[in-house]
């Protein structure tokens, strides 16, 4: 603080002039950054001569909720959403678990080549999906996995980023609590589930909201190793909507608030650890 | 280590269990990630036929050659870059410009947090096809505000279409930005700002010499980060483009993805995708050595 | 740390450097044969014999091959079928070429025109002339110029389907408001160009004319011209090697599309990624023609009637186009029997195919669907008769299949990178539309680049 305050009624007002223009940009920006979801939101209720008449109307003075019923049904939303939610969920588990065991081998166990091993973890954060994808879209056409869950779930179930985080958290565990509860007679497995993992749990569950996020977006994979709609999931079902429903865009947009919801509610839930993993990386430095 | 105190036939159980819990990760990486790598090596010195079963034929680096000289590849290359160019900066000052404005601890601030961040909740696809349709050429709403309504749509004019494709892109990704920003924002100690403003430093001295130097770490992960993603996007040009007018959106991805899926040529897709994987190789390997030297000193 | 990062790019590059050195096995696609093993049926262990059919129909669509399926599948005891939607054209080629690297593959496949060349080249279907002659079927009451469509060197590939062309569309009460006859709509590009100058002169539409930027100008313009667009006979003596298009009746095409523009008496509305902006310029009131696929027509006639929008009133006519011996070229799909079935289920799914063709099923597939029947004799169907007599706007695309002569030219392109050579085509016309590149020049790239990717396509199948 400054030592001698300048009063006056001046300094005040600028001040608060200052201040009611802060609001005012950040006030606009808000409003650009919402408007496209405000429209979709606006327009899926609207009909679709009511979205194409000029001038535009923005306030939805009848809503029609049809839209989002057709959606539902004739666009196959309930059942993109549902592969969806399988796909993220199993990707998730899978994620947390393949990398909590690794992390737990890396952190804890002594075994001959295990920097080696580790080294191949991380090199594979070097090779995006996108160099490989049509390569694994053989061996999974090949497999026969073509339009199945497990075609889309397995080429993500192992992560060397999580491992690396895990065996980050995990070294951080005090050494002589290992040695305490190697001497309570705690097998590796005991320990893992009631002293590491429970200490390590931010950036479990930072590891969880990441995966089920990056999983949940998917768009390219889901494209090219799904033809029909059994296993197909919801952004891809997007553009199958999109396609089918040039003539009533109203169920395009319905289309899109619906596959966001699950999002934002998971957000509305889990926003700390949502943070936590977005920053992750940043952290790391 | 305490592994002292432990009897030999328990050292070995415990290597054995080591290698047991990293088996199933390296399995699915030898499959999914080290043999297709591989193979893309492979496929690379191979004309592939346009049909599985019929036979590939060696040509050693005669197709790398062909590839990476052909006007198309250098075009998709520039278009690509050129995304990266106008989407990564774009991003991180909007997404700083954001956060510093929300950094600081006024009335109703929660709300106008959560709005600047509510673009993750939104996806490439969700964005693409809201922008999409917004930018129709016939019924859009953007295009009637741009006073365009019923001439040459945005995404099909090639002077615009790349940069429509990246404003959707910005804007999706803008609440992560404004995530990263915020977080790196915190990590500034506020007694330093103090410090600085006791100096009698102005408001923006102070940002331009302490936060933003503070803040180099964040900036840089961002700008890598950002980078890497943005050289992989696929999605919105798939849902908004196709890679098209003329190509001005044929970004390398894409790219490879047509002459897969579209042309049945993955031997020139290994190429391109090996391109792909070299751009971003020495994007990590310059983050990595920037991580250690100019970034650090912040600390 | 710094030592981990380098054998981190070590193991890596030796990783990839060993994998590359591995060769990945090919297997030869099952062995080729060209019978047709139309009694197999008999001999089949258990029926019924299950088979399956991947299809890429719309949902409307869908529904009546659904039920023409069912109705199949009661008739008789001895095949089953089992559809499943594969969601567009590209996903099934897509899937099924993924397919014959050992796979999933169905036992029927519905397979768009332009893969024609490609499905030959896949060495995987078993061809319909084999069927056909295994089977003593008669063939005379196709219409002649589908069954030349699906004929390469003197064989039949794929059997017809679902056929469609493209038609002209334009708004009659438009026309009329710009006092043109809106019951003698234009038949030749000159007539096009004049009524759109009426449009736009009298203020009635923006632009007159939408144009889809779509590479079936060049297509099907030269085929009504009577001009062939690859060589060796349109690929159909022997693959091409090159297009011929890049003569003077091309730089016509070219120079009417780009003259249009410029005068701003057309509208480009882009390419057709997904989009029927040509169409919603006429709804909008942008434009008052266009041409687009008479596969479109049930959609349009829908919305229509929605009364989404009151100031248009659809009319459809004949493609126009250059004056010349020739005509309309053929669009849609075809079914092929891959090799990959067991005898029992090829013969399966012949017996499916047939009924399909079946003059009483595919007028009522055209009903349902506004797809053109493949059989002449399907017209005098009384389903059919009645519902062309309330919508004749459907039997336009009919008519235009069955004028004109049948030559080389009608038949159509046989080309390996099809879609390939319609990018370059669909890129030099984005660059003479919206790039200020002259049509000469335009179409010569368009050569170009075509007769590149044929080059490289046939290097990769040779």
């Amino acid at each position: 603080m400054r030592a001698e305050r300048p009063a006056g009624v001046a300094e005040r007002r600028r001040r608060r002039l200052r201040l009611a223009g802060r609001y005012l940009l950040m006030t606009g920006l808000a409003l650009v950054v919402l408007f496209p979801i405000y429209i979709t939101v606006v327009n899926s209720l609207l009909r679709p001569d009511q979205i194409a008449a000029r001038p535009p109307s923005l306030f939805p003075t009848d809503p029609q909720w049809s839209s989002y019923r057709i959606a539902w049904t004739d666009g196959h939303m309930g059942r993109y959403l549902l592969n969806s939610a399988i796909v993220t969920t199993a990707i998730m588990v899978g994620q947390v678990v393949l990398a909590i065991l690794a992390a737990y081998a890396f952190a804890f166990l002594e075994f001959p080549g295990r920097g080696v091993l580790f080294v191949v973890f991380l090199a594979t954060m070097m090779v995006p999906f996108e160099v490989v994808f049509f390569t694994n879209y053989h061996t999974i056409a090949d497999l026969g996995l073509l339009d199945t869950y497990g075609g889309l779930i397995l080429p993500f179930l192992a992560t060397g980023f999580g491992a690396f985080l895990l065996r980050q958290a995990f070294l951080t565990v005090p050494r002589d609590l290992r040695d305490a509860a190697a001497l309570d007679g705690y097998g590796h497995f005991r320990f893992l589930w009631h002293v590491a993992v429970p200490l390590a749990r931010p950036t479990v569950a930072a590891l969880g909201v990441f995966a089920f996020l990056s999983a949940w977006g998917q768009y390219l994979w889901p494209l090219v190793a799904t033809n029909d709609e059994h296993a197909r999931t919801v952004q891809v079902g997007l553009r199958q909507l999109r396609d089918t429903s040039l003539d009533n865009i109203n169920v395009t947009f319905a289309g899109v608030v619906l596959a966001s919801i699950p999002l934002v509610l998971l957000l509305l839930v889990f926003q700390r650890q949502l943070v936590r993993g977005l920053t992750a990386g940043a952290v790391k430095g | 280590m305490s592994e002292h105190v432990r009897a030999p036939g328990r050292r070995a159980k415990d290597a054995l269990l080591g290698y047991a819990l990293v088996a199933p990760s390296l399995v699915l990486f030898g499959v999914f990630v080290f043999y297709p790598f591989g193979k893309n090596f492979w496929l690379a010195l191979h004309r592939t036929p346009p049909f599985p079963g019929l036979p590939k034929k060696y040509v050693g680096l005669d197709q790398v050659g062909d590839v990476l000289s052909s006007p198309e590849f250098q075009k998709s290359l520039k278009v690509t870059v050129l995304f990266v160019l106008y989407t990564v900066p774009t991003g991180i000052v909007l997404g700083l410009l954001l956060a510093v404005l929300a950094h600081r601890q006024l009335k109703g601030m929660t709300v106008y947090r959560t709005i600047f961040s509510s673009t993750v909740a939104t996806s490439v696809a969700a964005a693409s096809v809201i922008f999409f349709t917004l930018l129709n050429p016939q019924v859009g709403l953007f295009t009637y505000w741009l006073g365009r309504s019923g001439d040459l749509g945005v995404l099909e004019d090639p002077t615009t279409a790349l940069i429509a494709v990246s404003i959707t892109t910005i804007w999706q990704t803008l609440g992560l930005s404004f995530i990263l920003m915020s977080a790196g924002l915190q990590g500034v100690p506020d007694d330093l700002e103090e410090a600085a403003a006791v100096d009698g430093a102005s408001a923006p001295r102070r940002f331009w010499h302490v936060t933003l130097p503070m803040l180099s770490p964040t900036l840089f992960f961002a700008a890598v980060v950002g980078s890497i993603t943005a050289f992989q996007a696929f999605g919105q040009i798939d849902l908004l483009t196709e890679g098209g007018p003329n190509n001005e959106t044929n970004v390398l991805v894409y790219s490879v993805y047509k002459d897969v899926f579209r042309y049945g040529n993955d031997g020139v897709a290994a190429v391109k995708a090996i391109a792909l994987f070299f751009i971003v190789l020495i994007l990590t390997v310059v983050q990595l050595r920037f991580a250690e030297r100019r970034v650090s000193y912040a600390r | 740390m710094h030592r981990a990062r380098r054998s981190v790019l070590l193991v890596a590059a030796v990783a990839g450097i060993a994998l590359a050195l591995v060769p990945v096995g090919a297997s030869p696609a099952g062995a080729a044969s060209g019978k047709c093993p139309v009694k197999a049926l008999d001999q089949a262990k258990s029926k019924p014999v299950d088979i399956v059919m991947w299809h890429s129909m719309p949902r409307a669509s869908e529904e009546t091959l659904q039920r023409l399926t069912d109705q199949f599948n009661a008739s008789q005891g001895d095949v089953r079928v089992k559809l499943l939607n594969t969601t567009s054209y590209d996903d099934t080629f897509t899937k099924y070429r993924a397919g014959l690297g050992g796979g999933d593959l169905p036992d029927v496949v519905q397979i768009q025109d332009t893969s024609l060349q490609g499905m030959i080249d896949s060495q995987s279907v078993v061809p319909i002339a084999a069927c056909i002659k295994a089977d003593k079927y008669d063939t005379s009451d196709f219409v002649p110029r589908v069954l030349d469509y699906w004929t390469v060197a003197n064989t039949l590939y794929g059997m017809p389907f679902n056929v469609s062309n493209p038609v002209f569309y334009y708004n009659k009460l438009a026309f009329e408001k710009a006092g043109l006859d809106p019951n003698k709509p234009p038949a030749t590009l000159e007539e096009v160009r004049a009524a759109a100058q009426k449009l736009v002169d009298s203020g009635t539409t923006k632009y007159g004319y939408s144009i889809k930027l779509d590479p079936w100008y060049l297509e099907h313009w030269l085929a009504k011209a009577g001009k062939p667009y690859v060589n060796n006979s349109n690929g159909r003596k022997q693959r091409a090697t090159s297009v011929v298009f890049d003569t003077k009746a091309g730089q016509e095409i070219f120079s009417w599309l780009d003259s249009m523009v410029d005068d701003k008496l057309a509208l480009n509305t882009g390419p057709p990624a997904g989009n029927i902006d040509n169409l919603l310029a006429i709804g909008a009131g942008n434009a008052a023609m266009t041409i687009d696929t008479s596969g479109n027509l049930g959609t349009i006639l829908q919305v229509l009637g929605s009364g989404q929008f009151p100031n248009v009133e659809i009319g459809v006519a004949p493609m126009p186009g250059p004056v010349g011996k020739g005509g309309v070229l053929v669009g849609g799909a075809a079914l092929y029997i891959p090799k990959s079935s067991s005898p029992e289920k090829q013969a399966a799914a012949w017996k499916f195919i047939k009924f399909l063709d079946e003059p009483a099923s595919q007028a009522q597939w055209s009903v349902g669907t506004g797809y053109v029947p493949v059989r002449k004799s399907a017209i005098e169907d009384p389903v059919l008769e009645a519902a062309w007599a309330k919508t004749p706007e459907y039997k336009v695309a009919y008519d235009q299949l069955v004028t004109g002569v049948n030559n080389v030219a009608t038949a159509g392109p046989v080309i390996g990178p099809y879609s390939a050579v319609r990018e370059a085509v669909v890129n030099a016309l984005t660059q003479m539309l919206t790039q200020g590149v002259d049509p000469k020049a335009a179409l010569a790239t368009a050569a170009d680049k075509s007769n590149q990717e044929i080059e490289a396509y046939n290097a990769r199948v040779g």
